[in-house]
């Protein structure tokens, strides 16, 4: 063993904890459940699982009109959070960064919500979008901004909105604290020659700092749309994808499908494309970061 | 009014403006989270009152009380929770570093064939969702025999959390020169000896920060710990919220409380590591 | 020190076993039981019982999981796909049992026909599937009734104006069209709402069903075709749809389950509650509950068929199929409910499923005038409970079927376009399970 180990070339043998890891809980597992979504396979009939029905299940999925409309959502919530949370992030990053007093509590306090599960958050947030005795409708009422009770999580357009609020407030932080860690790697030699040269403060930050910030952007980019999926939390405790599919997004229609009708064929067929949609956001970012890290002739 | 003046002024709006925009930004942060602190030490009525109660009335640590009570009155085993989940967060996340630290000084040391693709490989590993991983590495797991354990909740942490690590650590040590190693070998280093002294001690910043990382994600980590846990020996602080809910009722008050308890270790670490997260991630950044 | 404990368990068994004369002396030395039990609150007081068990038969009971209900549900389901089936006893509600009808054994070969007539009749029926007798019923027996705030029916102000305008006396709706007609008067948005329901998941199907039922309609026919597709069907689901356009409920309840249900009660914002018996003291504690004294429950009301609404179910404890050891598992459930435990559970508030225990409780709630009416109106609101209807597929069913009512409540459907819509993919889902 330890013969067979040594032969190895040293990169392989550094790689291979990893590798054996990676393999054993990731990808026996997603083996299984690419066969099983080829079977009618239910939950509380084991012995299904041995039944080959070949392509059925995507058939049935591509045909659902539900589960397009579920895709597109997620598409569109991926997107509007994502671009949320880095704009804000940034803001909040360029915000504490002028601070030169206490900053290292209030960067503590930016993180906060990287503390909370997102289990937690979506409970949270249920009990302040609640209509009827929620913070936000209580604090609008109060204030006597209106005297309408505003139902958050019904409403077509606010359901999402509240969703997204969650999401964006729980992630922000991950954005904030990776520009912010670029902000403080920006050289100073150009951008105080930028002042010399009489550029506008609008000028140094679009020409200098943001090309510097791009990757920090981008790698924050990459690891959220790795783990956005944390999401299905969120979004199971507070809507469950409802009302009337309002907020049905691919990790509800795959959970309830799998777990409360057990159907995990064809839950697993649906995973599969939610798999590729992932994959394709995580692709697409790293490309965007190399793209940057070349642009300022960091890739060796 | 001279320029001078003007400009003064000018500045002063804009400190104010900074001042003031950074403390709403701070609050929208901090209230939801804060309500739920508040919460922990109010009696459900008043949470739950209409027309609202902004000044607390009662507070009282009847929650936390009730928590560390017997069965039967709320009481749910708080303390076993915070150990299973604080074995499982520290050792996952240990076990998910030095294979960090293995992979990432491969990537960074070493030239061989496919490697962008297997590091693609390995990030497209994390990006399934949990909610796809979770039955059939159920069903693996359980064929294995490792169900309701906290090895088997450690090794799925760890495959989360090895891609990122990698990565992080990876910039880390690219931006140490490869001839500094170099010298320190020639220098009658062995290879490990050079990478203890040379490489080592400037990724450390990046070792801490993905460090935090992993911690953070399995701390938190809800869907793939519900699966694979059953019992008080090995559920962990995420899925011991939901003892506070039941077929009608959600113990929301009671919930507030164990969060309180998850959000402060966290808090604490948080406070100590930052200001290595931060220059960790500074480096690990641009170099790549 | 083994040998002293096992001493003092057996001289504390002598006494107990006297009284119950139910098993012989450490019947099952020796045995070890795995359960998994529903957790939470309410659930809890009874486990205190296993010790008793365990030290009058010396068999030894192994808690492996505590979850609720849901969490449980999905863990009995991977259980079945994983084939990790080592255990033995398993909580169970009525409502689910139909899902996994092989994970359980039936129960009649281990009990006494004697010992079974002491269970109220329609709950041993509910626990069955087919002929099977897959639980014993525990002492969580649910039904809703109507609660309402007493004083909104003293004040002689609003009694002559809803007579004016209704050309009825207000009292407490015995009728859902009465229901209606109060919660519309009574609401007064955002602060004051007629009624509420359930409206996502199991629930609002649940409460559509009895709706259904008390219209003369019904979900399934016999060969669990859909059939609420029909007159009936469209106008119990108006019922919901009238209440939420005249915004006789609040906006969210669409987004509610019953934990916002019973928590918006008690914050004396619903006029009217059709809600669970476990309510009862939570809305009469004034710890809990603002309209705590102000509290009033009577019978469920009916439909236009003349028919009580009653959608019903209970826990109880299932014994699995590849138990091996039946015997000991099928005594421990017994144990636990039989008539102590449901003694014991019920004194908290549940309703109880043995007939002794009913009588009990009642007697035990004479002089208590708010316990009286409760117990009164569940004991009046159980003569019309009928269970979920009893096919694998019910939860499944409710999953395709909630989304189109909630699309008719909130206006994007008519209540006939959405019940066709559902109604169709009903009929697909069960013609794809090979039902027909």
């Amino acid at each position: 063993m330890t013969r067979l180990f040594r032969r190895l070339p040293p990169w392989l043998a550094l790689l291979l904890p990893a590798i054996v890891i990676l393999l054993v809980v990731v990808l026996v597992p997603l083996l299984l459940s690419l066969y099983s979504s080829f079977t009618p396979y239910r939950l509380t009939r084991p012995e299904s699982l041995y039944k080959w029905i070949g392509e059925y299940n995507y058939v049935k999925v591509a045909t659902d009109a539900n589960f397009w409309m579920a895709f597109g959502r997620t598409v569109f919530l991926l997107t509007v959070a994502l671009n949320l949370e880095m704009l804000l992030g940034l803001g909040l990053a360029l915000l504490v960064n002028k601070v030169t007093w206490g900053q290292r509590g209030l960067r503590t306090i930016m993180m906060f919500p990287m503390m909370f599960s997102p289990i937690l958050v979506g409970f949270q947030f249920k009990f302040i979008f609640n209509d009827n005795v929620g913070l936000v409708n209580n604090a609008l009422q109060s204030l006597g901004i209106t005297d309408q009770a505003i139902a958050w999580l019904v409403d077509g357009k606010l359901a999402m909105f509240s969703i997204i609020f969650a999401e964006v407030w729980m992630s922000t932080s991950v954005f904030a604290i990776l520009i912010l860690a670029g902000l403080f790697a920006i050289p100073r030699d150009p951008l105080e020659a930028a002042k010399v040269d009489g550029c506008t403060p609008w000028q140094s930050f679009r020409h200098i700092s943001l090309p510097f910030l791009m990757p920090f952007i981008y790698i924050a980019m990459a690891i959220r749309s790795l783990d956005v999926a944390r999401a299905y939390d969120i979004v199971q405790i507070m809507t469950n994808g409802g009302p009337a599919r309002r907020t049905e997004l691919l990790w509800t229609l795959i959970g309830r499908t799998g777990y409360v009708d057990a159907k995990m064929g064809l839950a697993n067929a649906m995973g599969y494309i939610s798999i590729f949609l992932a994959i394709f956001f995580t692709v697409y970012f790293f490309r965007k970061l190399n793209a940057s890290r070349t642009a300022l002739g960091y890739n060796a | 009014m001279d320029i001078n003046q003007q400009h003064r002024l000018k500045k002063y709006g804009l400190k104010a403006a900074h001042l003031i925009t950074l403390f709403v930004a701070m609050s929208i942060i901090c209230l939801p989270g804060l309500w739920i602190v508040l919460n922990s030490f109010r009696p459900t009525v008043e949470i739950m009152a209409k027309p609202p109660i902004w000044i607390p009335e009662k507070l009282s640590f009847d929650h936390y009380r009730a928590m560390f009570g017997g069965v039967g009155e709320g009481g749910v085993p708080v303390v076993r929770y915070f150990m299973n989940s604080l074995i499982i967060s520290v050792t996952s996340t240990i076990i998910a570093i030095l294979i960090g630290i293995a992979g990432g000084y491969a990537f960074a040391r070493y030239r061989f064939r496919g490697k962008s693709a297997i590091f693609v490989g390995f990030m497209v590993t994390r990006a399934v969702p949990g909610v796809a991983l979770s039955l059939p590495l159920f069903i693996v797991f359980a064929k294995v025999g490792i169900i309701d354990t906290h090895f088997g909740l450690i090794l799925a942490y760890v495959a989360m959390n090895v891609p990122f690590s990698i990565w992080l650590i990876d910039g880390f040590f690219r931006q140490v020169p490869r001839e500094l190693a170099e010298a320190a070998e020639i220098d009658g280093c062995t290879r490990w000896q050079a990478f203890w002294k040379v490489e080592f001690p400037v990724a450390k910043a990046g070792i801490a920060s993905a460090a935090i990382f992993a911690f953070l994600t399995s701390w938190n980590e809800y869907a793939l710990a519900s699966q694979l846990t059953r019992s008080v020996f090995s559920k962990t602080m995420p899925v011991g919220l939901l003892d506070f809910t039941s077929e009608f009722t959600i113990n929301w008050g009671g919930m507030c409380a164990l969060a309180v308890l998850m959000i402060i270790p966290a808090l604490i670490l948080t406070f100590i590591v930052q200001k290595h997260l931060i220059s960790g991630l500074t480096f690990g950044g641009i170099k790549g | 020190m083994k040998r002293t404990t096992l001493w003092s368990a057996t001289t504390l068994a002598i006494p107990l076993l006297a009284v119950s004369g139910l098993s012989t002396a450490a019947e099952f030395d020796g045995v070890t039981l795995d359960a998994k039990l529903i957790g939470g609150q309410q659930y809890e007081a009874l486990y205190a019982r296993i010790g008793d068990w365990e030290s009058e038969t010396g068999a030894k009971v192994n808690v492996i999981s505590k979850k609720n209900h849901f969490e449980l549900d999905k863990e009995f389901k991977s259980d079945l796909a994983a084939g990790s089936l080592g255990w033995c006893v398993g909580s169970n509600h009525s409502s689910f049992a139909s899902q996994y009808p092989s994970l359980y054994a039936d129960l009649t070969p281990y009990l006494t026909p004697e010992f079974m007539a002491e269970y109220v009749d329609s709950n041993i029926a509910a626990s069955k599937i087919g002929d099977k007798l897959v639980m014993l019923p525990r002492a969580q027996f649910d039904v809703s009734a109507l609660y309402y705030q007493k004083s909104l029916y003293e004040d002689a102000e609003k009694q002559a104006a809803f007579k004016k305008e209704y050309g009825y006396e207000l009292t407490p709706p015995d009728t859902w069209q009465q229901v209606s007609d109060q919660a519309v008067f009574f609401s007064d948005p955002p602060n004051f709402y007629g009624t509420q329901f359930a409206g996502k998941d199991e629930a609002i199907v649940g409460r559509f069903y009895e709706m259904v039922v008390a219209e003369g309609g019904q979900l399934f026919n016999d060969d669990w075709s859909p059939a609420f597709n029909s007159e009936a069907g469209i106008r119990a689901l108006d019922w919901f749809v009238n209440i939420y356009q005249q915004g006789a409920a609040p906006k969210g309840t669409t987004s509610y389950l019953w934990d916002e249900l019973g928590q918006g009660f008690a914050s004396g914002t619903i006029a009217l509650n059709l809600d669970w018996p476990g309510w009862a003291g939570f809305f009469n504690d004034p710890e809990s509950s603002k309209i705590a004294g102000n509290v009033g429950v009577v019978v469920q009301p009916q439909g236009s068929a003349g028919i009580r609404t009653g959608w019903s179910g209970h826990h109880g404890f299932s014994v699995t199929e590849s138990c091996e050891n039946k015997e000991a598992a099928a005594s421990l459930v017994s144990f636990l409910t039989n008539e102590e435990s449901q003694t014991l559970e019920s004194a908290t508030g549940p309703l109880p499923t043995r007939k002794a225990v009913w009588e009990h409780v009642v007697a035990e709630a004479e002089g208590d005038a708010y316990r009286t009416e409760v117990l009164q109106a569940f004991q009046a609101a159980a003569e019309h409970a009928f269970p979920a209807p009893k096919t694998p597929y019910w939860i499944e069913a409710t999953n395709v079927i909630y989304p189109e009512l909630q699309a008719a409540i909130l206006g994007d459907r008519t209540s006939a376009e959405a019940l066709e819509v559902a109604a169709e993919a009903v009929d697909e889902m069960m013609r794809e399970n090979g039902e027909y």
